[in-house]
């Protein structure tokens, strides 16, 4: 069965870095409208920056002198005040939610989560898509659905208010050289294509809800109806 | 070298285990809202006072020590460079660097190591420094003997649950495959651990 999350919960995770960059952007818009959370959250960083006296290590010398040269020759920003810990630049958020309606416009270069790089896209595309990514993130009633698949994970952020999602595939087992993964949107008894990726990992922006969301592995380039079994479970109800 | 500041009301008095270093959040707070206004000199001091626990935090996430150096440069130079972001409402300038360095160390390792190794992650997980150079001024004692006792009065899941995530950068997800855990409880752990190291530890702002 899929979890549905309460946000809340994942608090402590949050505070430990042991989330990955889409449930991070989403708990740091939740926190925006939850003064209570921001608090906890607040109280649980100052505790876990307790846990580096145990690690205290000095480092070598010749590192306060890289810094202190390196300072001298950095600018510093003159932003406005953010989130503690939210030193992203435009750029690095950018790369981050470099997204693609469908397709796989948007490709990991590696497994790991902070290595998403946008492909063969223009950057007003890119704009455009992490503007509509954000919304739904911001969403007040956006909701997070995970599930385990193919060795990775399948995390979903869906906003009925804005009637859209945005789906991230974490870790999965590449589907192999002659198979992609196909995203698909139930809609009154009819499956309609989300995204096609040739990756295990990749992020993908859903512009309508439907009933149910799923995922197949198709020959190469998609199919026009899923191959059933899929293989989230049959699938995640929305 | 990190912290030199002779604090010896603190040492003195019997309530010490629960009160958090009160001085030091000023000393830490005041000298990045000068670093915000552009002051190279107290930079160099903030710099003394946090680097040992940046470097460490760094290393332990990391364990190699020519990539835990280039991280902890980065970081060091990022917080020079968004100082000004800095709020002092919202938490201590100590917490404000410590999350940077973290999530730039989890930030590294997520990206080269891509979920694989963990074993190693593992290893990296405890909450003692194996390494010769470990700081060992009396306040840098007290503070460790304090985080140790707190660690100690957790339950052993959540206690795993928190030193994986924090000393081995690994995520929520992987922490749950490593201790054959479900989702949801590893997350409830870490959450409880945490309020539960946060009364043990009086932390306030």
């Amino acid at each position: 069965m899929p979890e549905t999350v309460d946000i809340h919960a994942l608090a402590g995770a949050y505070a430990l870095d042991a989330v990955d960059d889409l449930e991070r952007a989403a708990f740091d818009r939740h926190l925006r409208d939850c003064t209570s959370c921001a608090e906890e959250v607040a109280e649980l960083r100052e505790t876990a920056a307790w846990l580096t006296h145990t690690v205290a290590e000095a480092p070598p010398p010749r590192l306060r002198e890289a810094v202190l040269a390196g300072i001298a020759s950095t600018p510093q920003d003159r932003n406005r005040r953010g989130t503690a810990g939210q030193g992203r630049s435009g750029r690095d958020r950018l790369r981050r939610w470099g997204l693609s309606a469908v397709a796989a416009a948007v490709l990991a270069a590696g497994a790991g989560v902070g290595t998403w790089v946008v492909a063969d896209q223009r950057l007003d595309d890119v704009r455009t898509q992490n503007a509509r990514v954000d919304a739904v993130l911001a969403a007040s009633d956006a909701r997070l659905i995970s599930q385990d698949m193919g060795g990775g994970h399948v995390t979903l952020v869906v906003s009925p208010s804005r009637n859209a999602a945005v789906a991230l595939l974490d870790g999965l087992t590449p589907p192999g050289d002659d198979k992609s993964y196909q995203l698909w949107m139930i809609k009154s008894g009819a499956a309609e294509s989300v995204g096609v990726t040739n990756s295990g990992s990749g992020r993908f922006y859903v512009s309508s809800l439907g009933k149910a969301f799923g995922i197949t592995a198709e020959p190469r380039g998609g199919s026009k109806t899923p191959t059933l079994p899929a293989l989230v479970g049959p699938q995640i109800n929305l | 070298m990190s912290d030199m500041r002779p604090e010896y009301e603190e040492l003195s008095t019997q309530r010490l285990v629960a009160v958090p270093d009160p001085q030091r959040r000023v000393d830490a707070d005041e000298l990045l809202g000068r670093v915000a206004r552009g002051d190279e000199r107290a930079f160099a001091e903030l710099y003394d006072v946090v680097s040992a626990r940046v470097y460490g935090l760094i290393r332990r996430v990391l364990r190699d020590p020519a990539q835990s150096e280039e991280v902890a440069q980065e970081v060091m130079v990022e917080i020079w460079r968004t100082a000004a972001r800095f709020d002092g409402t919202r938490g201590s300038a100590t917490a404000w660097i410590f999350t940077i360095a973290h999530r730039r160390a989890v930030d590294r390792v997520r990206s080269e190591q891509a979920g694989a190794d963990r074993v190693r992650r593992v290893a990296a997980s405890s909450a003692e420094t194996p390494y010769d150079d470990v700081v060992e001024t009396a306040t840098a004692r007290i503070e460790q003997q304090q985080v140790r006792r707190c660690l100690d009065g957790l339950t052993d899941l959540q206690r795993e649950a928190i030193t994986l995530a924090y000393y081995g950068g690994n995520s929520y997800r992987e922490v749950a495959d490593l201790l054959g855990t479900a989702l949801p409880t590893v997350k409830t752990r870490m959450r409880d651990g945490l309020i539960r190291m946060r009364d043990c530890l009086g932390v306030g702002f």
